[in-house]
């Protein structure tokens, strides 16, 4: 939370209903200038929560401001908003300039403003040698550059992106993440990141969200939820018993995972305690590396 | 000379931002481009030139029936041969009016789901009434256009053709304000059903048979059976032959019976009917698209 700064998108008391299904149960969080990442797993809320947002969806009780004004109520806010989708949503027909431009102008932009902003956008993209060639021939890491190129074409104060890493081999997901950055670093864009991939949040957000069957389970700066959920595995050749009695001698708390063990918590601390119990149980060491707990056990753990 | 290339950076844009009356356009401007295959391959642009091209063929040749009737029978020869005119054209390009629609309307809705494109129209400054009006208009401009071009080549034609050709405008002008009006009869029923059809489903290609299919086969199986069963019955049966529906309105324009419905059974009517029957065919379909958009939500 930034004191005295007004938050861009504000949910107080957030719920969304279908039927028997409560998409998002009683939520109330804001999202302020810069990255921030909205990580859960499938079915958490994220799509729900984004799609209130962009107002395409009333929500069952509660508000949700966009800019500060009514998401649902507003129309012409979504002037102001960029979407990028998870799912294919590019015309395979035509060139990425032309659909650039179609959408800028779509967005509110008038015709000329829209081709020099549809020409500024693919060269920041990466796409300005290819702007000429159907979208149809282009490979997955180009059409996610289209995408989010459509989401930035207008300039929006505020853009959403919805696992933009979808499909993207490691290189290709390296790239779209450095733009990503880009995005708010250089352009001053403010990013809503969703996607249920830690890394990719870690990687590139300033603060998190974490959702949870409609809840938000944790909210607040990245290193800090980095710190919490990072844990440390040790392999020995020998003695495992050994080494979980010296360390448990030191109020370390041990859990026994495959052939190693899993340590809670990766300060400096903890390193020192492991290399006194090593020494005291004489077993040899093998693997001594920090951990990332997988999102399920995340979420075990926050519902715990 | 050398030059240098300067990396001026990224730029906030801070001209005028026009809204949703901007995004209308845009989505109208595209539709347009879309139908005739503008900024598309080859292939696109293939299918709405040829059916343009032979509607106004098929004008020519009737203007350039007309005008060597005149030469070869003198003056008035056309005329009283009563050689096809304004008032037929529409029954005689009915059909392939309609393969036009059948064929062209589904471009304009069906790739924008199947690709996905509409869900980034409606998170722009746009809704789904917006987007429908926007593509509607689109289609029917162009088939508009498509359809009246003809009639004024025609026009041109017969004046162009006649040994008199002030005294042919000045005895058939008002022959202009019918045949538009008929025109925008046969657009606007044409515009509606094609593209509430293309509304249900995400491959073009089951669209334009579906439609195709449904001209063609309301048409033997409406005639046999009111001609089987005659009478009111009878004339009722023959309102169902889709592609009359449109000529009937144009006879009711002209004052007289066309070459497409001349023996349809359904010309016995009254006019009210005839053009009640069509406003039912043309703006349940169109109110029913509307309907179907105003609810789409990603």
């Amino acid at each position: 939370m930034q004191p005295g700064a007004q938050p861009l998108l504000a949910a107080e008391h957030l719920t969304k209903e279908y039927r028997n299904v409560v998409a998002l149960n009683d939520v109330s969080f804001n999202i302020f200038d810069g990255i921030t990442g909205i990580l859960g797993e499938n079915g958490a809320g994220k799509s729900t929560a984004i799609k209130i947002f962009m107002g395409l969806m009333r929500p069952t009780s509660g508000s949700a401001k966009v800019l500060g004004e009514d998401a649902f109520a507003s129309v012409d806010v979504r002037s102001r908003l960029g979407y990028m989708p998870e799912h294919d949503c590019l015309p395979s027909q035509v060139s990425a300039a032309e659909f650039l431009t179609h959408m800028a102008e779509v967005s509110g932009l008038p015709p000329g403003a829209a081709r020099t902003r549809a020409a500024d956008t693919l060269r920041h993209t990466g796409l300005f040698e290819e702007r000429y060639r159907a979208i149809g021939g282009y490979s997955t890491g180009m059409k996610q550059r289209v995408k989010l190129g459509q989401a930035l074409v207008h300039d929006p104060a505020f853009v959403f992106l919805d696992e933009p890493t979808a499909g993207l081999d490691p290189l290709g997901r390296e790239e779209m993440l450095t733009l990503i950055r880009k995005t708010h670093r250089e352009f001053g864009i403010s990013v809503l990141l969703s996607s249920h991939l830690m890394a990719d949040v870690e990687r590139t957000c300033d603060r998190i969200i974490v959702l949870q069957g409609g809840r938000v389970v944790h909210s607040g700066e990245v290193g800090q939820f980095t710190k919490e959920t990072e844990r440390v595995f040790i392999e020995v050749d020998s003695n495992r018993e050994g080494l979980i009695v010296s360390l448990e001698r030191r109020g370390v708390v041990v859990t026994p995972e495959g052939t190693g063990l899993t340590i809670e918590g990766s300060d400096e601390s903890v390193y020192d305690q492991v290399r006194d119990a090593l020494v005291e149980s004489q077993a040899p060491l093998r693997r001594l590396a920090p951990r990332r707990r997988a999102l399920t056990e995340l979420f075990e753990r926050e519902s715990a | 000379m050398t030059g240098t290339v300067f990396d001026i950076g990224y730029r906030s844009y801070t001209g005028g931002r026009e809204g949703r009356a901007r995004g209308r356009r845009a989505v109208f401007k595209d539709g347009v481009r879309t139908a005739l295959g503008l900024g598309r391959g080859a292939r696109a642009k293939i299918l709405p030139w040829i059916f343009i091209g032979v509607l106004s063929a098929i004008a020519l040749v009737m203007a350039m029936v007309a005008g060597a009737v005149d030469r070869i029978a003198g003056p008035g020869g056309a005329r009283q041969m009563e050689l096809p005119s304004h008032g037929d054209y529409y029954g005689i390009a009915a059909s392939l009016v309609f393969v036009f629609g059948a064929i062209v309307a589904p471009e304009l809705l069906c790739r924008d789901r199947r690709e996905g494109v509409i869900n980034l129209y409606l998170v722009r400054p746009l809704t789904g009434s917006d987007y429908v009006v926007s593509r509607w208009s689109a289609f029917f401009v162009v088939m508009l256009a498509s359809v009246w071009l003809p009639q004024f080549i025609l026009f041109a034609g017969l004046c162009g053709g006649d040994a008199e050709p002030v005294t042919y405008f000045l005895a058939h002008w008002l022959d202009i304000p019918r045949f538009l009006l008929a025109g925008l009869a046969m657009t606007l029923f044409v515009t509606s059903l094609a593209l509430l059809t293309a509304s249900f489903t995400t491959r073009r290609a089951y669209a334009a048979v579906f439609l195709v299919g449904l001209f063609v086969i309301s048409t033997p199986f409406t005639v046999g059976l009111s001609e089987e069963i005659g009478g009111k019955a009878g004339q009722w049966i023959s309102m169902f032959t889709l592609s009359n529906i449109p000529v009937h309105v144009n006879d009711v324009i002209f004052g007289e019976v066309s070459e497409l419905t001349e023996d349809a059974p359904a010309r016995l009517l009254p006019p009210a009917v005839l053009v009640g029957w069509y406003l039912a065919w043309t703006l349940i379909p169109a109110v029913v698209l509307w309907w179907r958009y105003r609810r789409l939500t990603p």
